[in-house]
């Protein structure tokens, strides 16, 4: 940076049209983040299927190993979070950019350093129930899906909430599975699990009013653990 | 001239003539009408001139001497008083009454007489100086001095007391002197009537009540009680009327209603054998009246009644429609709930004054009863078709009227008025295939009562049936008039063409006809078709009906009444003598659950059986063989074979009725849902529970957890959204 600064300090001293200064610095600068753009797309050509120009779950599968981290770990969803990735198991060029640019990483081995502090970003409550949505969102691979099945609604919500509320994900996936009014969850009723783990003390549930609109699902999960 | 002259001054002097007043003269005066008192009191007043008495008076007040005048008035009076005082407490027993008022009277005359002799002193001497006026002032003396003195008060007390007492045991008292006694009292002053005698008398009433109303609550049943009790308070206000003031009416009632009824009300109403229950029980309208009558009088008694009765009701009203046998027959069922609702009819209007809030509670007792049997709803629509089948022949118009009225109010009892619709169509379709229907017009009559109870989208639908049933008339009409002459030789057809949707129709599978029915049936479809083009027609085999001629082994013919289904399976038999079941299920294509209940009634209804089974049993099983029964006979030559009555449903059609019912409710509730979500934007979770539920009262009960599943489903479909802050809130999406 203070190289920069001299060649600003230089331009202005040689006295030349103000407009041309400017050019040069954003020249310099551009050239900066240009080199950088150019070794993110490095990184991203690195893990792309050659034919298809985007990071395909091969590709993702490699980026995992040089990460040193299982595919199934919440920091790739992390990731794929900081893209926008739109459809599960595949990076496209421009959410490599976005992704990549706003975690200032180039290099793997910057990337790696990065992941500590996006998982500290995310955990920040302002931004967790945006990730929280975008996981049920992520998963959703069919044109015009509004729903996910049970199976892979318990992967998720263990993956998402399980370090923050385990008694609470272990007895909700319990329930999941041995109910039978419900064969796929919605965004509502998702959205209504984090509330609810967030909310309601367990697991004697003391503050929960089932007058206060929660869906319907948990007030039969509330029924459940009760009549246990 | 004028300067000598003296002036004169005349003066006029007053005419200064001491009056003398002879010093005697106040006491002279006094004396004189002291005199006059006396005798008066002592009934001597025709010597008296009560003119010079009056002047007498005068003077004395002119002449400032109204003080002597007035303090001699108190002691004369007194002294009179204090006299006959003594002479009353002298009287004997009985006697004392008739004294006291003996001197009464005596005192009011001489009082009467006293004051117009005083007039004057009366008018200007008392209201200067502030004393009291004569008249009140003689009262106030004979209070004192006679009905407060020591020797009189108690005992004047305890002879009236007595005397009441021994009338209220039956004795006949001299109410005259009761009457001037009592009035004497009221007379003295309302606190004196009031302290000397009202409250005692009330106190000592209250106790004799209480001793009589255990008596009698020990020794007589609920109706004799009550009607002793209402005897008492009757003979009180009685009472009153005859020698009390009219105030005392309310406080003694009140005692009786206190003692006799409040204290025992629920002893009375729960009294065994004989209480309130058993009242009901027997329609003791009489009895039931009085306790209504009487019960009305005291707080919280009307309630008691209704509380006893309600539950009551609720019980019984449990009892009859949980109990099993009387589910066993539907048109029981439904004429018990008549029955009873015609009996607390009655007993409202006769004994209950047709009370508004009894009538509430007979109306909320048979909601709550009728409701705990899931099956009500069905069975009322049996009881209708029973009637509007067979019940009514012979019935006159205003009694169909009746009838179909009565059966109208217990379907208001219902809360899923959606399941009786969804059976009530069922109902009338069958009457109306079969041409069972006896009346036209009590059909209409109800389609009406319907309309107006639940409105024109249930019963569109109805009478769609009915326009359906016209038109395929007038179309069998005109197929015959076309096709008559050549069709006259083979089998009769009759088709009713019903519209999709209005009748309760299920897909089913169309069974193989015989061929001669075939052949006819597709002749009358390119003639339908030729006259509507664009429709589709299916023919709905199971639910026709077929008449056959058939003849047997020993050549007896008979006439059979059967469904279609068992047509085809008896025209069967014109090619072959015997045939397993399984060739006739390959044959006819019949459903097997509706071909064994089809050769069930042909071959093991006795007097009917007009198949053999090998073997014979009751039920049919798919190994088993038949042949025609060649020695068939019957008396009727018209032999009518497995009606089609609408019957009970079995278990898996109940449960079928129940999905398809619960599938309607869906869209309404999710209708309801949005009306309420559009006009209020945004609501809490309670109130639109509260709302829907209100709104879908008319069509039945909602289920809140339907409901909530109702909403999730709307806010899935972007119909609604949940507020970010306000988790109780929902909001609606335009």
């Amino acid at each position: 940076m203070p190289r920069t600064s001299s060649k600003k300090g230089s331009a202005n001293s040689t006295s030349s049209g103000t407009s041309s200064t400017v050019d040069l610095f954003r020249a310099a600068s551009g050239k900066a983040a240009s080199k950088e753009l150019e070794r993110i797309d490095q990184l991203f050509y690195n893990y792309a299927n050659s034919s298809s120009r985007i990071i395909d779950p091969e590709g993702i599968e490699s980026l995992c190993s040089d990460l040193e981290l299982d595919h199934t770990d919440v920091r790739i969803l992390m990731l794929a979070w900081k893209m926008q990735a739109e459809k599960q198991g595949y990076f496209t060029l421009d959410e490599w950019r976005t992704g990549f640019k706003a975690l200032r990483a180039d290099t793997m081995v910057k990337v790696k350093k990065a992941l500590v502090d996006l998982e500290k970003e995310v955990r920040r409550s302002s931004n967790f129930i945006d990730f929280y949505s975008y996981a049920f969102r992520y998963c959703l691979t069919e044109e015009k899906q509004k729903s996910i099945d049970i199976e892979s609604i318990c992967l998720l919500l263990d993956l998402v909430l399980g370090s923050q509320f385990h008694p609470q994900v272990d007895a909700l996936n319990q329930y999941l599975k041995i109910q039978i009014d419900y064969k796929v969850i919605n965004m509502d009723q998702w959205m209504g699990f984090y509330r609810f783990c967030n909310e309601i003390s367990f697991p004697d549930f003391s503050n929960y009013d089932p007058d206060h609109a929660w869906p319907l699902i948990l007030d039969n999960f509330v029924d459940w653990i009760r009549s246990k | 001239m004028s300067s000598g002259q003296k002036k004169r001054n005349f003066q006029i002097e007053a005419f200064k003539h001491k009056v003398v007043v002879d010093p005697k003269y106040a006491e002279k005066t006094w004396k004189v009408l002291e005199h006059a008192i006396h005798e008066i009191y002592n009934h001597n007043a025709s010597g008296l001139s009560f003119e010079e008495l009056y002047r007498n008076a005068y003077n004395m007040v002119l002449h400032k001497y109204g003080e002597k005048l007035y303090s001699g008035l108190v002691s004369t009076m007194t002294f009179h008083l204090q006299t006959m005082s003594k002479s009353i407490e002298a009287a004997h027993g009985g006697s004392f009454l008739e004294e006291l008022n003996s001197k009464w009277s005596d005192h009011n005359k001489a009082l009467q007489m006293i004051r117009d002799i005083l007039m004057y002193m009366d008018r200007t001497f008392i209201p200067s100086t502030r004393k009291t006026p004569v008249h009140e002032l003689g009262l106030n003396l004979w209070r004192d001095n006679v009905v407060h003195s020591d020797k009189i008060q108690t005992r004047l007390l305890n002879t009236i007391l007595e005397l009441i007492l021994r009338e209220r045991t039956g004795e006949v008292i001299n109410r005259g002197l009761m009457r001037n006694i009592i009035k004497m009292l009221m007379d003295l002053g309302a606190s004196v009537y009031q302290e000397d005698f009202e409250k005692p008398f009330l106190d000592v009433s209250a106790d004799f009540y209480r001793v009589e109303s255990q008596e009698f609550i020990e020794c007589s049943d609920c109706g004799d009680y009550l009607k002793k009790a209402e005897r008492r308070l009757n003979e009180e206000i009685e009472r009153v009327s005859h020698y009390l003031d009219v105030k005392s009416e309310a406080k003694i009632t009140n005692v009786v209603e206190k003692e006799m009824i409040a204290n025992h009300m629920l002893g009375l109403v729960h009294m065994e054998n004989s209480g309130l229950v058993k009242m009901l029980l027997d329609d003791k309208f009489e009895d039931l009246g009085r306790m209504y009558n009487l019960f009305r009088r005291v707080p919280n008694g009307l309630s008691t009644i209704r509380d006893v009765m309600t539950s009551h009701i609720r019980d019984t009203g449990k009892q009859l429609v949980t109990d099993p046998e009387k589910s066993k027959n539907p048109v029981e069922f439904v004429e018990c709930l008549l029955e009873k609702r015609d009996k607390y009819d009655k007993i409202i209007s006769l004994a209950f004054g047709n009370d508004k809030t009894f009538q509430n509670a007979l109306n909320s007792s048979f909601e709550y009863f009728i409701n705990l049997n899931p099956r009500s709803p069905e069975y009322i629509s049996l009881f209708v078709d029973d009637k509007l089948r067979k019940g009514l022949k012979g019935v006159k118009e205003e009694d169909i009227e009746l009838i179909l009225d009565k059966v109208m109010m217990l379907f208001r009892y219902l809360q899923e008025k959606d399941v009786f619709e969804k059976y009530y169509k069922q109902h009338l379709a069958k009457r109306l295939l079969s041409g069972k229907t006896v009346s036209d017009d009590a059909e209409r009559s109800l389609i009406v009562k319907l309309k107006t109870e639940c409105g024109y989208q249930f019963t569109s639908k109805l009478e769609g049936m009915f326009t359906d049933m016209k038109t395929s008339q007038d179309t069998m009409q005109g197929f015959y008039a076309t096709y008559g002459a050549e069709l006259a030789n083979g089998p009769t057809l009759v088709v009713q063409v019903l519209t999709t949707g209005s009748w309760p129709t299920q897909s089913s599978v169309t069974c193989n006809l015989p061929s001669e029915m075939l052949a006819l049936c597709e002749k009358f479809r390119s003639y339908y078709l030729g006259t509507h083009t664009g429709r589709r027609l299916s023919w709905q085999t199971n639910m026709g009906t077929a008449d056959l001629r058939a003849t047997f082994g020993n050549g007896q013919k008979y006439e059979l009444n059967v469904s279609t289904y068992q047509m085809c399976v008896l025209m069967l038999f014109n090619g072959a003598d015997s045939l397993s079941y399984r060739e006739i299920e390959q044959a006819t294509e019949i459903p097997s659950s509706d071909l064994k209940r089809c050769l069930q009634s042909l071959a093991c209804v006795k007097g009917k059986n007009v198949l053999r089974k090998e073997p014979m049993s009751k039920d049919i099983v798919e190994d088993d063989g038949f042949s025609v029964n060649d020695k068939f006979t019957s008396k009727l030559r018209k032999v009518k074979i497995g009606t089609v009555v609408a019957q009970k449903e079995s278990e898996p059609e109940k449960q079928e009725t129940r999905q398809r019912v619960e599938e309607d409710r869906k869209p309404q509730i999710e209708a309801a849902i949005v009306r309420i979500m559009k006009s209020r934007r945004v609501l809490d979770h309670n109130n639109i529970i509260a709302e829907v539920t209100k709104q879908l009262q008319s069509r039945f009960l909602a289920n809140p957890g339907e409901i909530k599943k109702r909403i999730e489903s709307l806010i899935e479909r972007d119909f609604l959204e949940r507020d970010n802050a306000d988790r109780r809130l929902y909001r609606y999406l335009a």
